[in-house]
């Protein structure tokens, strides 16, 4: 039995949760720039206006899909690490495009922005790995998986 | 690790700190942190060129100027629905159109008011300068010494050792190519009036700004002969001035070549030691710190 054999519990509705999350922070990031926007003396940043599309296309869009293409796949152990890491990319290319508009606002620039951009690339790169790699092992052991023990009794 | 990391919102909230830390410290380097770079010893250490250093009999009222080396005269002309502050000025070298850093120091975040750094440069006339030490690109020549050689993506002003102006495109044109001839070198723009045309349109603005905003600007008529801009704006009293309103006051004075300089809140002019606009970010009133100052005197 391989580690992708490992059940877990609680993960029903966690797909559909995150879509959720997802979607409301894409509002929140239209929002943020809409009330920025309002102090910014009619100074506008690109970065800023599409921020929420990686919450809304690379988060809610991407679940939605996943769910729907893949849609056991959040039972295994190893789909956490994947979520994870995915989620983190997510998050810090949202906040290094919010930080470039609040720079490009104000009219300078910060060497540590590319980092931003690298960091979360290789975590999206990391979690869409570990989904691929849990929907290959997905096809292949399908049968014994519905006769595998799941998580706790296993960890604990 | 791995089950450490397995329970809900473990990984989310110590990446979150984490994430929330690089913000922190991204902003606090772009708008807190001082760098010093360079610290400009003494003027005379700077100044190429040798000048009078004592002016005999100035003549001096609330708005204008006169010695033997320099004449200012500033009128105050409303329109556009603003206040602007229009300084015509002559002098007779271009030795004394000077600038000055901050704390006398060249860096990033090195900052003073316009009014502190033209008192501590004994400065006839002043206004801010083009903000260098906010962004990392950008020429920087001052007073003939080169300071930054990456080019910014925007155009400079170049002013040479004979006091006249021109505006480059920094991309195409190297810093190494210049700086024997530069006496200053200004990077913010864009520049407004070149050979005696109006080269912005009501589209061109400073960061996609499309409102009325203060601005500065300085432009040349002639040889010694400049004119500067300062405009208020933010305020019910005053809206301020588009790019394109600006460049057109400065082709109406006969302007050959004219150059956008930073504005918003930096916007100030400075005369005699007197603020002479009522510098504004649009929230609070008064001066703001930069970075450096363009001035003439001695």
């Amino acid at each position: 039995m391989s580690i992708l054999d490992i059940k877990m519990n609680g993960q029903k509705n966690k797909i559909r949760k995150t879509i959720g999350v997802y979607a409301i922070l894409s509002l929140v990031a239209i929002g943020i720039n809409f009330i920025y926007g309002q102090f910014g003396h009619g100074v506008h940043s690109a970065a800023m206006t599409w921020m929420f599309l990686y919450p809304l296309l690379g988060g809610a869009l991407f679940y939605f899909l996943l769910e729907r293409l893949k849609s056991g796949m959040t039972r295994f152990a190893p789909f956490r690490f994947g979520y994870n890491s995915y989620n983190s990319g997510i998050a810090t290319l949202t906040v290094g495009s919010f930080l470039k508009g609040i720079l490009e606002i104000a009219g300078t620039n910060s060497p540590y922005l590319v980092l931003f951009t690298i960091i979360g690339w290789l975590f999206i790169a990391v979690g869409v790995m570990v989904f691929a790699l849990l929907s290959v092992s997905r096809k292949k052991n399908s049968a014994p998986q519905k006769e595998a023990p799941d998580y706790h009794s296993v960890i604990e | 690790m791995i089950k450490f990391f397995s329970k809900p919102y473990r990984w989310a909230a110590i990446f979150a700190v984490l994430l929330i830390g690089m913000f922190t410290f991204v902003l606090l380097d772009a708008f807190v942190l001082q760098k010093s770079m360079v610290v400009v010893a003494s003027d005379s250490e700077t100044v190429a060129q040798e000048v009078s250093s004592t002016p005999t009999d100035p003549v001096i009222t609330e708005n204008s100027y006169a010695d033997e080396n320099i004449q200012i005269s500033i009128e105050t002309v409303q329109k556009y629905d603003s206040t602007i502050y229009v300084a015509d000025i002559q002098v007779s070298d271009p030795a004394y159109l000077k600038t000055a850093f901050a704390n006398s120091t060249y860096g990033r975040n090195i900052k003073a008011t316009t009014s502190e750094i033209a008192a501590t440069q004994n400065a006839i006339f002043a206004i801010n300068g083009d903000y260098y030490g906010f962004r990392d690109a950008g020429y920087v020549v001052r007073n003939g010494v080169a300071y930054r050689d990456t080019a910014g993506d925007g155009e400079a002003l170049v002013i040479d050792n004979d006091g006249n102006f021109s505006v480059i495109e920094e991309s195409q044109v190297s810093l190494a190519s210049l700086s024997s001839n530069a006496w200053q070198v200004l990077s913010f723009g864009p520049g407004l009036v070149e050979n005696g045309q109006v080269v912005v349109d009501s589209s061109s603005e400073v960061g996609q700004a499309k409102e009325s905003n203060p601005r500065t600007a300085i432009g040349q008529i002639s040889e010694l002969h400049y004119v500067v801009i300062v405009s208020d704006g933010r305020t019910t009293e005053s809206a301020g001035l588009s790019l394109l309103q600006l460049a057109q006051e400065f082709q109406e004075r006969g302007c050959t070549t004219a150059y956008n300089l930073d504005g918003g809140g930096s916007s100030t002019m400075v005369f005699n030691g007197a603020i002479v606009n009522n510098p504004t970010d649009g929230k609070s009133a008064g001066e703001r710190e930069v970075s450096d100052i363009v001035y003439f005197g001695y």
